[in-house]
């Protein structure tokens, strides 16, 4: 498997995906990749040289793309290099797959659109495979994922155009995962293919996931016309738009909508959910597993768990429970005390509920393995003497009887409510 | 060719060392093999009130590192929750090819096997119990002499009690009691006159703790521990044994070999197995096999050799469990004491069963453990068991073995299955026990708790015996008197499987008095026949 552009933010995930895989990866740029293990072909999409493929060659995955192509001069380099690396992949019999973009058009507003529009023709009309991919989100700060993550960092303030440009995030791994999958199945026929979330968000709430689940701040919104954006940009002239970085705001507005749901049903794909996948590690699994870890040994102990227990919870579900949270609603996670609602009958599914007494189980023993559990547990360093054991078991009676008497109250609610925590688990 | 040994014995348990003495003492070649798995969690050093106030690190031995008492959730006893005592049941199962159905079926492939993770109860047969053996009661006097000096027990009292462990002349003095049941003690002996026409008895524990050094092992400090493994020896276990053994010439071991069969060769036998170091499989020839393996075990063993598909009966106790409160101690400190059982009771009831029991102080037991179990959200249970358990003690209840309708079967595969339940007289002398120790409690100042009075599941006990009994003339699947095999001459059986009968009381001693006596005579005819 030939990658251009391996190098690069989609690119270098591909590559790891791919020989993870155990796939013989090739890795064409314009710099020898300092990887250890990895044969590499010097590929340039500025020169004009001839591309000779290695032997044995299946597929070529194109990703290589000038990301300063402005000019026409530029554009004519870039379509000119594709079209010398279709030829070649032609010769060598092997596939080719363009990863291409959603602003690809013959009308796009920028040379970056309509650049991959024209490759686009190009690959087609040689039997390849064109995949245009949402907004690529995750992983490292790279590319335009990286440079957004940065503007949300530093502007206090954040733009909320009006009106709203929807975009359709889809993570890196994902893409790589579904490029794997095109680049695998010889099966796969002739086509442009659309890699991305099925349901389009605006721009201004993929920002705010950003801040929120990446970053872990808040940011504020100002509403901003585009109409006045557009103005200032046409306004300051073309030096001034490269400098600040603004070339690229049109396609912004001008994004169409991609219909993607049958490209992913038939490639078997599932995209993991915005929050999990801004998460650093390209999943929230962890940080949910220590929030239902956080409520229940906070529900055991009366105090915050130590960070140690915590983490030992989380450690113990991913060795004994696959890592799967149990999925407890978040009424449940923001107030831990109301855990005192659940009872044996609280659960309509017998599996779930021995499922949640094991984990609350998990806690219990966690919790009282640690000197604060001690103290909770057995009164150890804590007052002890008839008064004090008398005021804890009526108040233990007492929270025990106020508890089961709201029980009866909101059980119909309560019922429901799990029905409804399993669906989502 | 002659045999590499006179006798193998196969396990390193109480049964496989008790034998073993006798035979290397009398100079004979004695190779003694075992599952040879050893502990991997240390003990805390500390005592358990201490450690569990300033140990960072307490969770490693309370629920270990691979989590081990969170995977054994569902397991029939705190003990197997231990991490430190893991080793003793690990892979035994598997290994041993048993299986149980709805039945407890424990066993262990540890160097010292089930003695690592005992309750340390030891007593004698009564002369009526010993009757019922087929030979002399006076040969197992002179064995229960031996081994109690060997081991080391505690408790010697001139208490109601004293006659039914009968082990006083060679019992130390007991360990200092608790709080809790020192004051039981004291009630009970005001009121001993009307107990005993309520059928209760009650007295010290005898143990095998020691409540003075042995050698090496020193006496208990109290720490609290026992649940969770005594880095003082001060409580028994085979492998304390071996290294007397080892000091002879003529005793060798060989560790981490699992046994699967035995067959003739060499005019002796071959005992065939898995070592596990290397994987590879290996036979060992001896004139005489001695098997110690436990209960279960040897019974596949034997079952296997016999080509034996008759089901066998198995003798296990009916258990249970329940809770004292001692009202006039509510709000005690909690302090580190004693953790096996502190006083015993015997409990007549109809029929002329008679149940035997021991209570125990909660301070060293999980109160997770208690916490599951209770009716009530964890939040307020955890709150009520705080205030409440630190004037509580535990106890346990064992009926004769007999009552228990168990069964152990060899299949086609070569696996052994355990099966049984209770028999039909068990529950109502279990509600009979309920209501009496409740009667007899509250005499002494404490309630049973309502609801904390708790059957064990069948097998709990992991008391296993009565599969080869040992019979005046023997039936096939049965032993002789000196423990021989019916069928297969030269296999000797010296644990619990070839015990005909199985009383309420620790039974422990006697396997290894027993054992001690075949040892003895196999090692008498074997140096005669070599002279």
């Amino acid at each position: 498997m030939i990658i251009t552009g391996a190098t690069g933010y989609i690119g270098a995930r591909l590559t790891y995906l791919a020989m993870m895989r155990g796939h013989d990866v090739v890795m064409a740029s314009r710099q020898q990749p300092a990887f250890p293990d990895t044969s590499w072909l010097h590929f340039d999409l500025a020169s004009n040289e001839v591309i000779v493929l290695p032997a044995g060659t299946d597929v070529v995955v194109h990703l290589a793309a000038d990301m300063a192509a402005s000019n026409l001069l530029d554009e004519v380099g870039e379509v000119a290099a594709a079209q010398r690396l279709i030829k070649s992949a032609d010769k060598a019999g092997a596939r080719f797959i363009f990863v291409s973009s959603q602003t690809a058009r013959a009308d796009a507003p920028t040379a970056y659109g309509r650049i991959k529009w024209r490759i686009e023709q190009d690959v087609l009309s040689a039997g390849g495979c064109v995949i245009r991919p949402g907004q690529v989100y995750g992983g490292e700060l790279r590319g335009l994922y990286g440079t957004l993550v940065k503007v949300v960092q530093k502007l206090p303030l954040l733009p909320a155009f009006m009106p709203a440009p929807r975009v359709q995030p889809i993570h890196v791994d994902d893409l790589a995962e579904g490029l794997l999958r095109i680049a695998e199945r010889s099966e796969v026929k002739s086509g442009v293919y659309s890699l991305a979330t099925s349901v389009p968000i605006s721009f201004s709430m993929f920002l705010g996931e950003i801040a929120k689940s990446r970053l872990r701040c808040r940011r504020v919104f100002v509403p901003v016309p585009v109409v006045v954006i557009n103005l200032f940009v046409a306004l300051i002239g073309a030096v001034w738009r490269t400098r600040l970085g603004l070339d690229r705001l049109p396609s912004l507005f001008d994004l169409p909508a991609m219909a993607t749901a049958s490209d992913l049903g038939h490639l078997g794909l599932t995209l993991r959910p915005l929050p999990a996948g801004l998460h650093p590690s390209g999943d929230d699994r962890r940080r949910r597993l220590l929030r239902e870890g956080q409520a229940l040994l906070v529900y055991i102990l009366k105090e915050q768990p130590g960070s140690a227990v915590l983490r030992r919870y989380v450690r113990a579900l991913e060795g004994l429970r696959g890592g799967r949270e149990f999925g407890l609603s978040g009424i449940f996670l923001s107030c831990p005390i109301l855990l005192s609602l659940l009872g044996k009958a609280s659960w309509s599914d017998a599996a779930a509920g021995e499922e949640f007494f094991w984990r609350l189980d998990a806690a219990t023993m966690l919790a009282e393995a640690s000197p604060a559990g001690a103290g909770r547990f057995l009164g150890l360093g804590r007052r002890h003497g008839l008064l004090s054991s008398m005021l804890s078991m009526t108040n233990a009676l007492a929270g025990e009887a106020f508890w089961r008497l709201t029980r009866v109250f909101v059980s119909p609610m309560l019922r429901l409510d799990m029905t409804q925590s399993k669906v989502s688990s | 060719m002659s045999p590499d040994f006179d006798v193998i014995v196969v396990g390193s348990g109480p049964a496989g060392v008790s034998a073993a003495f006798p035979l290397v003492e009398a100079g004979l070649r004695v190779l003694m093999v075992d599952g040879g798995k050893q502990p991997g969690v240390l003990p805390p050093e500390e005592d358990f009130v201490s450690a569990r106030t300033h140990d960072a690190d307490q969770w490693k031995w309370m629920v270990g590192e691979g989590f081990h008492a969170l995977k054994m959730r569902d397991a029939v006893s705190p003990k197997l929750r231990v991490p430190s005592q893991a080793y003793a049941f690990d892979d035994f199962a598997r290994d041993n090819q048993i299986n149980g159905e709805r039945f407890i079926a424990v066993g262990s492939l540890a160097k010292g096997g089930l003695s690592n993770a005992w309750g340390c109860g030891v007593a004698q047969l009564s002369a009526s119990e010993l009757a019922e053996l087929p030979f002399l009661a006076s040969e197992m006097m002179a064995s229960y002499a031996k081994v109690s000096h060997r081991i080391g027990i505690s408790g010697r009292a001139d208490d109601d009690m004293a006659d039914y462990f009968g082990l006083d002349e060679f019992a130390h003095a007991p360990i200092p009691m608790d709080k809790l049941h020192t004051r039981l003690f004291h009630r009970y002996t005001k009121r001993r006159i009307k107990l005993h026409a309520h059928d209760f008895k009650l007295g010290r524990s005898r143990v095998a703790a020691l409540s003075a050094d042995i050698s090496d092992r020193r006496a208990c400090d109290l720490s609290g521990n026992c649940l969770w493994g005594c880095s003082r020896g001060s409580l028994y276990s085979a492998v304390h044994d071996l290294p007397a053994l080892r000091k002879h010439a003529n005793f060798k071991e060989l560790s981490g070999f699992v046994v699967d069969g035995l067959t003739r060769d060499c005019g002796g036998w071959a005992v065939t197995g898995q070592t596990a170091s290397d994987g590879e499989r290996r036979s060992l020839t001896a004139d005489k096999v001695v098997l110690a393996a436990g209960t279960l075990a040897t019974t596949r063993f034997v079952l296997k050799a016999l080509g034996r598909r008759h089901p066998a009966p198995l003798l296990s106790s009916p258990s249970a469990a329940f809770l004292l409160w001692l009202p006039s101690f509510l709000g005690a400190q909690r302090v580190p004491a004693f953790g096996l059982g502190q006083l015993s009771f015997t409990l007549c009831l109809s029929d002329g069963i008679n149940a035997f029991g021991s209570t125990f102080s909660t301070t060293g037991i999980l109160i997770s453990e208690f916490a599951r179990h209770i009716p009530m959200s964890r939040r307020y249970g955890i709150d009520l068991l705080r205030g409440l358990l630190s004037s509580c003690v535990v106890g346990n209840l064992f009926l004769p073995g007999q009552l228990t309708k168990a069964e152990v079967k060899l299949r086609e595969d070569g696996s052994l299955v355990v099966s049984g339940r209770y028999g039909d007289s068990v529950a109502p002398l279990m509600d009979e026990a309920r209501w009496k120790l409740r009667k007899a409690y509250w005499a002494m100042g404490a309630l049973l708790l309502p609801g904390s009075f708790t059957v064990g599941r069948p097998g709990g006990d992991i008391h296993y015996a009565g599969t080869l009994p040992m019979r005046e003339s023997p039936a096939p699947g049965e032993t002789s008197p000196r423990g021989e095999v019916e069928g297969l001459d030269g296999v000797f059986v010296v644990d619990g499987a070839c015990l005909p009968t199985l009383s309420a009381k620790s039974h422990t001693l006697t396997i290894m008095a027993n054992a001690d006596r075949i040892g003895r005579r196999l090692s008498m005819e074997l140096s005669q026949t070599k002279k």
